[in-house]
């Protein structure tokens, strides 16, 4: 379903800080924040819960070791133990090396994916630009018109006030 | 805060930038056709390159035999050039993961260049291991995988395994570590070049694929259609930090594994405990060495003096000193432990580096990896960037040289005074070490045309970083 | 392996005549009643025929299937056939190992007494020679290739009965041949039978004749000698029967009955590195140090003179010997003997050898007569005297001239007619060398070409052609089939020549040296060249000599002194006269000595121009003259009737060239390092201190429950005559590299000895250690290998799987021991016949893959195999590996040490034994037993 939703354009790091805190504040939806690099804080000023990349991290590092142990133990000591130097089937110092190379893999290129799908990133998928700037050295705050209470005219002036370059009304499909 | 400044508010990026600055002097030597100094540079190491191909492929068509090797002494040039390379590589690691958990912002001029600096040499490295075997063809049976054989698989004791997946594993995080890094850049040229090619109005949105130029679709392609979104930015910050924090026990744990090369052995001289933090301090000490070697260039070439400024010198200078000082210590350490073992094998290895043979190599790395630092202490040094140039270039012969006496010294005069022999570099192996600097310089100035060396999305974040203009700092 | 040498051979048809059958079909010989020798003909045609030039048929088709098994062959099993070794003329007893038709390996023959079971690195390396692709395969005429019938017939038309017919050979220990001559002489009016020895004992045989009245070489038996002292005779090394001598000396080397040997002489030799008490002599001093020990022992008054007094107290018991071929010395020597009452002890002259034979004095005489152009034909069977001679025979003021070498040579090419012999493993023949032992020579393998016995060829020349193998057959009818067998013939003891009485004769005063300026060129014969009848076997020239440890050439060793006072060092060229070579620093040489070896610069050698691996960088193996080395010969001298072997007044010049010698080995010291362990005589028993192993990281998880080979080294008994060396080259299919590999320290073989001096320079002790693959149990270079291509049997051997090699050589790093070998290239094998010899059970190696010592486990698994076939367990004994069954000092010693009966685990446990590196806890298995040295030797 189509949406309306105002834009902000703005060229300053606190400038876009202060004007989404404060639009938080006053329940106004935020849709999104568009910035050229990651400006600290803005989380918290959109109020974003914490990502769960981590536990993914965590999950798959975990699996990759206990893998990567099961299998020096399988090849070295149970499917086909052989006499190297005198050690013992199982030497399991010896496997620490690999096993820690191993988790790190798996964790890191798991972790980077898992990103890719959560943000749903790919090659060659066209970028939705709400500015070309925006990438480059403009910030742009996307507030959308839920409810009838939203007023565009006050949100505007607000946004002004915020020391928005620019204040734009636009129809978007889905969301952003 | 004027007269009170402490080095951390010095400003990080000189000449008062804006983000769109960063944009304009990032892309700017991207966008306009190869100078003359490239194009000499590029034809020096191309040629290089190619001898070293040469080299390479006579010796897998004749046999290892074309290198001076012998029966004591088993790899020279080789493994030397193989752990010289992997130490290069430490140094991108260190700049990209380890200072960024320590939040060192500096690093944020130096870190894109520096780990592609990272993929270049554990590229380098990567060669040696597969062309040293006897059987290069068959050089994948280091790796298990389900064959034919019945259900053989490798020898997980063997430290050469261990090189393998540390260096395969190291090559693969620090590509995604690197690429994961260039996503917005790359956003940010696609979007430049969108308005160079059509000069969109301010009210026009889409980026248009389809009218885009080879390059441009490229950049659209690899920027995975990032569009800036903070919700992505939030992502991606936790991904980074992850990353940095897999990347920082990762690079430790790959010089280990190279020191355990020497150090499982039997023959004294490799048979030491203190290898590995002794290997993780070379490899840092060379690697920030051939960091500044390349900036050093790269900042004049390039003219981004704004961004690496004599304040980045200064700081990887103290980087310097401090590693070359811990390998001192290292040094000195080998010596005393070999001394204080009373075994007689160890003790003679040690007479011999210092004062046999081949005594014209380890001095060579003492007074480059000791001596030659030291002036570094000197303010005044430091801010000289043709010295520090200079001194770069002699700390990296030195830690070459490092590698090549461990290996040498220690081969070629082991246990039984039967089976001692010298050792002595034939064209081949020489042709081959200059390929691999070629491979490295090729790659890393073709980089430099196609790619951003600055990672501008960071070092927008840190602009105000010390300016006082009521920035974050 | 004995049941199977033992087999009754039954010899039905004749053997010979090359020519003939060579174009027959093999197949015809294959018929049901088809004996051993008729398997043999046809296979042996049927994988060597192939590969000769001219011969236009492929073996393949010729060579397989049996229409029939001959009895008692089975396919790819080896056979042993006894014969006799003619690698030089001490006549060793072989087993010759043949392998589906092909002779591969020779082993000693245990029940013949000159070798008992050993052979030396000559030996071993004879069985190239069979498959040597320029051997001539047809007769010449004025050097083109010509049919027998054509020789015959020229030949005879050129022999008149009164021509003056020579017939110069080298000794000839072959009763058969030497009757096949005499017979072939006596259609002459005037003929004679020259014999000479290049490496000479003439003067020996002269002594003899003034002291005892018959010219006689004494059959020297060192097992029944206390004290021997021995004036620069290498008798360990290359003097007159080295095998035999190394193993009767070495039987009395340890106590209760340990001899004492004292070692005269001038350079450092083999038996100058075993002796008790070394001095060194000037050449010229010899006499004099010989006559004061005769005054000494006539008064029976040592004078403090600890020699003669050892001498004293041991009569009858004791043994003198000079090499130098120098007849007042040896009369002197003769006289010590006989007052000492050594002669029928320890020298019997009974029963004298016939190993040495030649005669100077006749040699001397033959070439004035051929100067003077008295000689109408000149026969040369085993001699070349072109090469060994000082001045070479004016060969072209003689009428015929007609060479029996089996190869082109330097006289054969100057021949009108050359008439090849039969390589002795192809041949019928016999030997005779000790008096009454008789030992047979039968071939193992059919004429690879037309050429023709010696025996034959003299038969059809005297005009009643005879086959050797009928005149053998006749000669030994009397318990043919046993002899065959065994190899020798028992004849009863009256045999030999009546017993020689002693004639008193007075002693010549010394003759001082000529020259006393300028110093005195010694040549010796190296251990590997002898006089240089094997200059084309590259397996010799990359033997390295056992003292300086230098391949693939001859070089100008001098002392330390003197080679400082020229400012001289290793490799550095010095012109002697007309010779330039490279100089060698040989410590405890004599400093008036400059020692040069004979045999090399040959004709034969110009064949290794090509040798080893073609890269950009590689070397020469031949020098600017295309030859290996230079040959010294033409220092001889042939002055007084003998051949003499120093030169005084020489004098060596400096040349700016330098020369990177191809050694082996380039550091001589321990470094005090406790490699080679000695024990003094006196401590000899006492319990030894146990060496402390420190704790073990890893539990034992790996019990070897069934065989655990092992292998022990008596350091005390080897002599360093590096036959093993030899052995396993031929026995594992090792590579030879050439020069330029060796330069670099890339030699392949598998066992080495290593050299070793101490002491001081004066007084230099040399100790031998033959080093191998240890066959560590906790082996460092298994846990490094990452693709497990080197890993541990459960019989306790370190195993290298070729095909799972990649080459990282991380294994041979951390060997401590440096005994794992690289294939730093695909070494050249284009010699299809040279191929032959190569060992089918053993695989022939490609480049890149690491390859060492195995203990013979192919050897291992036939015992294991014929164990299991004869239900018996294997004995100890039952397998024995290539280096243990050579040596001729049996100082090796392989077993299974799960055996508590077995010598291995009897030796592990001995007062003496000790491992190399034991403190780095690796577990080698291979025990080495410390070298017994008289306590009061340093400050002797």
């Amino acid at each position: 379903m189509n949406r309306r939703v105002l834009i902000g354009i703005f060229d300053s790091e606190d400038a876009i800080l202060q004007a989404t805190d404060s639009a938080r504040r006053r329940g106004w939806k935020i849709v999104d924040v568009f910035a050229p690099y990651a400006v600290h804080r803005l989380d918290k000023a959109m109020g974003l819960k914490r990502s769960r990349l981590p536990w993914v991290c965590f999950a798959l590092g975990l699996f990759g070791a206990s893998f990567k142990v099961w299998f020096e133990y399988w090849t070295t000591a149970s499917d086909w133990p052989i006499n190297v130097g005198g050690k013992p089937w199982n030497s399991l110092p010896a496997f620490v090396p690999i096993t820690f190379e191993v988790m790190v893999l798996c964790a890191g290129i798991s972790t980077v994916l898992a990103f890719f799908g959560m943000s749903r990133l790919w090659p060659g998928r066209r970028a939705a630009l709400l500015d070309p700037r925006v990438t480059n050295d403009r910030f742009a705050l996307v507030l959308e018109e839920d409810n009838a209470a939203f007023d565009v005219a006050e949100v505007e002036r607000f946004l002004m006030e915020h020391r928005a370059v620019r204040v734009e009304e636009r129809e978007q499909e889905g969301t952003a | 805060m004027a007269e009170v400044c402490s080095p951390l508010r010095l400003p990080l990026i000189a000449g008062h930038k804006k983000p769109g600055t960063v944009t304009e002097d990032v892309c700017r030597p991207m966008l306009r056709p190869p100078s003359t100094l490239w194009w000499a540079g590029f034809t020096l190491a191309f040629s290089l390159l190619l001898l070293g191909v040469a080299a390479i492929s006579y010796q897998i068509a004749t046999g290892v035999g074309t290198w001076g090797l012998n029966t004591s002494v088993g790899w020279a040039f080789d493994i030397t050039n193989f752990v010289f390379w992997v130490g290069i590589g430490h140094a991108g690691t260190l700049i990209s993961a380890i200072l960024f958990l320590f939040r060192q912002k500096w690093r944020t001029s130096v870190n894109r260049s520096a780990e592609a600096m990272t993929l270049f040499a554990v590229m380098c490295a990567g060669i040696f291991p597969v062309i040293h075997t006897g059987r290069p063809w068959l050089a994948y049976w280091l790796f298990p995988y389900p064959n034919t054989r019945g259900p053989l698989w490798i020898n997980f004791r063997s430290p050469l395994a261990w090189d393998c997946f540390a260096i395969s594993t190291y090559f693969l995080i620090s590509a995604t570590f690197w690429y994961v890094g260039l996503i917005p850049d790359l956003a940010t040229i696609r979007d430049r070049l969108v308005e160079q090619s059509s000069a969109v109005s301010p009210g026009g949105l889409k980026a248009r694929p389809a009218a885009l130029g080879l390059r441009q679709r490229l950049f659209s392609i690899f920027s995975l259609g990032w569009n800036g979104s903070y919700r992505v930015w939030q992502h991606y910050e936790v991904l980074y930090l992850l990353l940095a924090g897999l990347a920082t026990p990762l690079v430790v744990s790959v010089h280990t594994i190279v020191s355990w090369d020497f150090a499982t052995a039997v023959i004294p001289g490799w048979h030491a405990t203190i290898f590995p933090p002794y290997f993780v301090a070379g490899a840092i000490f060379s690697g920030i060495a051939m960091v500044l070697t390349l900036m050093i260039v790269a900042r004049k070439a390039m003219n981004l003096e704004d961004y690496i400024t004599l304040r980045h010198v200064d700081v990887m200078c103290k980087l310097l000193l401090l590693t070359s000082s811990i390998v001192a210590l290292a040094y000195g350490t080998e010596f005393f432990t070999a001394f204080y073992s009373g075994n007689p094998y160890e003790t003679f290895v040690f007479k011999n580096r210092a004062l046999g043979p081949f005594a014209w190599a380890y001095w060579t790395m003492v007074s480059c990896n000791v001596l030659v630092p030291q002036f570094l202490w000197f303010r005044s040094v430091r801010r000289r960037l043709g010295i520090v140039f200079v001194l770069t270039l002699f700390v990296n012969v030195g830690m070459w040289f490092e590698r090549f006496v461990i290996i040498v010294t220690s081969l070629h005069r082991d246990f039984l005074p039967s089976s001692w022999a010298m050792y002595r570099p034939t064209i081949v192996e020489v042709s081959t070490l200059l390929g691999s600097f070629g491979l490295f310089f090729t790659c890393f100035l073709i980089f430099c045309r196609v790619l951003p060396v600055i990672a501008m999305g960071e070092v927008k974040a840190v602009l105000h970083h010390g300016n006082g203009n009521g920035g974050p700092a | 392996m004995e049941n199977q040498y033992w087999r009754s051979l039954e010899e039905r048809e004749h053997f010979g005549d090359g020519g003939g059958e060579f174009q027959e079909s093999p197949l015809r010989q294959i018929e049901p009643d088809q004996s051993r020798r008729g398997f043999l003909k046809a296979a042996g045609f049927a994988f060597a025929g192939g590969s000769l030039i001219g011969c236009s048929r492929a073996p393949a088709e010729k060579a397989m299937p049996y229409l029939s098994q001959p009895e008692g062959l089975v396919a790819g099993r080896a056979q042993y056939y006894a014969s006799t070794c003619a690698g030089c003329s001490a006549g060793c007893g072989l087993l010759v190992k043949v392998h589906d038709g092909r002779p591969i390996k020779l082993e000693g023959n245990p029940e013949q007494a000159i070798g008992r079971g050993a052979t030396c690195a000559v030996g071993q390396a004879s069985i190239l020679g069979l498959y040597d692709s320029l051997r001539l395969r047809q007769p010449l005429a004025e050097g083109k290739p010509t049919s027998w019938t054509e020789v015959d017939a020229a030949i005879r038309s050129h022999l008149k009965r009164d021509t003056a017919v020579r017939y110069l050979s080298g000794t000839i220990t072959s009763p058969a041949k030497q009757a096949a001559i005499d017979r072939f002489l006596t259609q002459f009016h005037n003929a004679q039978h020259v014999m000479y020895d290049a490496l000479s004992a003439s003067a020996i045989l002269d002594a003899h004749q003034q002291t005892h009245d018959a010219r006689v070489l004494p059959h020297y038996r060192f097992d029944r000698a206390d004290v021997i002292v021995s004036f620069d005779a290498d008798f360990l090394g290359t003097w007159i029967s080295p095998v035999e001598f190394a193993h009767d000396y070495t039987s009395r080397r340890l106590p209760p009955d340990r001899s004492w040997h004292a070692q005269f002489e001038a350079r450092m030799s083999l038996t100058g590195t075993k002796a008790d008490r070394r001095m060194k002599i000037a050449p010229g001093e010899i006499q004099e140090r010989l006559l004061r020990l005769l005054r000494q022992v006539e008064s029976a008054n040592a004078g403090g003179d600890e020699v003669a007094e050892r001498l004293l107290r041991s009569r009858s018991r004791s043994l003198v010997l000079c090499g130098a071929n120098d007849v007042d010395a040896q009369v002197i020597v003769n006289q010590v003997n006989h007052l000492l009452g050594n002669y029928g002890n320890t020298l019997d002259i009974e029963r004298p050898s016939r190993q040495r034979r030649g005669n100077d004095r006749e040699l001397a005489k033959l070439l004035n007569e051929i100067k003077a152009g008295h000689v109408g034909a000149l026969f040369m069977d085993g001699v070349n005297p072109m090469a060994e001679l000082p001045e070479p025979p004016e060969l072209g003021r003689v009428g015929l001239v007609v060479s029996l070498a089996g190869s082109l040579d330097e006289t054969a090419e100057r021949a009108h007619y050359v008439c090849p012999d039969h390589h002795y493993l192809e041949s019928w023949s016999d030997a005779e060398p000790i008096a009454g032992l008789i030992s047979l020579t039968q071939p193992a393998i059919r004429p690879l070409g037309q050429t023709r016995a010696i025996i034959e060829s003299l038969s059809i020349w005297s005009g009643q052609p005879e086959r050797a193998y009928d005149l053998l057959r006749q000669k030994y009818a009397s318990n043919w089939e046993r002899s065959v067998q065994a190899g020798i013939v028992q004849v009863e003891v009256g045999q030999a020549g009546p017993p020689a009485k002693w004639r008193d004769g007075q002693p010549k005063p010394p003759t001082p040296p000529s020259d006393s300026s300028g110093h005195t060129l010694v040549l010796y014969p190296g251990v590997a060249m002898l006089d240089g009848r094997h200059a084309y076997n590259p397996w010799l020239h990359e033997l390295p000599d056992p003292i300086t440890k230098i391949t693939w050439d001859n070089c100008a060793s001098l002392s330390p002194a003197t080679a400082a006072s020229f400012g001289l060092t290793d490799g550095d060229v010095v012109r002697i006269e007309s010779m330039e070579l490279p100089v060698v620093v040989q410590p405890g040489q004599h400093d008036s000595v400059i020692a040069v070896a004979l045999g090399y610069g040959r004709k034969a050698s110009e064949r290794f121009a090509n040798i080893g691996p073609h890269w950009i960088d590689r070397g020469p193996t031949v020098n600017a003259k295309g030859h290996v080395g230079e040959n010294a010969a033409r220092f001889l001298s042939l002055d007084g009737g003998v051949l003499r072997y120093e030169r005084a007044g020489v004098h060596i010049a400096k040349t700016r060239r330098h020369i990177e010698l191809a050694a082996t080995q380039t550091h001589h010291t321990m470094e005090g390092r406790a490699i080679v362990q000695e024990v003094a005589l006196k401590e000899l028993g006492k319990p030894p201190e146990t060496a402390d192993v420190s704790e073990e990281l890893w539990p034992p998880d790996h019990p070897t429950t069934g065989h655990r080979w092992a292998m022990a080294i008596d350091l005390n008994a080897c002599t360093g005559c590096s036959a093993c060396v030899l052995a396993c080259q031929v026995e594992n299919n090792t590579p030879v590299v050439g020069r330029d590999e060796v330069r670099r320290r890339r030699e392949m073989h598998w066992i080495r000895i290593d050299r070793y001096y101490s002491g001081t320079p004066d007084d230099v002790e040399v100790a031998h250690q033959p080093m191998m693959c240890q066959q560590c149990e906790h082996a460092p270079c298994e846990t490094v290998c990452p693709t497990l291509a080197t890993v541990h049997s459960d019989e306790g051997l370190n195993q290298q799987i070729y095909n799972r090699c990649v080459g990282t050589r991380y294994c041979a790093n951390n060997c401590p021991y440096k005994t794992r070998r690289f294939n730093w290239f695909n070494y050249p094998r284009e010699d299809r016949l040279a191929n032959l010899v190569l060992n089918p059970d053993v695989t022939v190696r490609t480049r890149g893959v690491m390859e060492k010592c195995t203990f013979c486990v192919q050897r291992i698994q036939e015992a294991k195999i014929n164990s299991k076939h004869n239900g018996a367990p294997i004995q100890d004994g039952d397998t024995r590996t290539a280096c243990q069954q050579c040596c001729p000092a049996s100082a090796i010693v392989f077993g299974d040490l799960n055996d508590s009966k077995s010598r291995i685990a009897r030796l592990a446990k001995d007062g003496r034994q000790y491992r190399v590196l034991e403190e780095l806890n690796v577990g080698p298995s291979v025990h080495y037993l410390k070298i017994v040295r008289q306590e009061d030797q340093r400050n002797g």
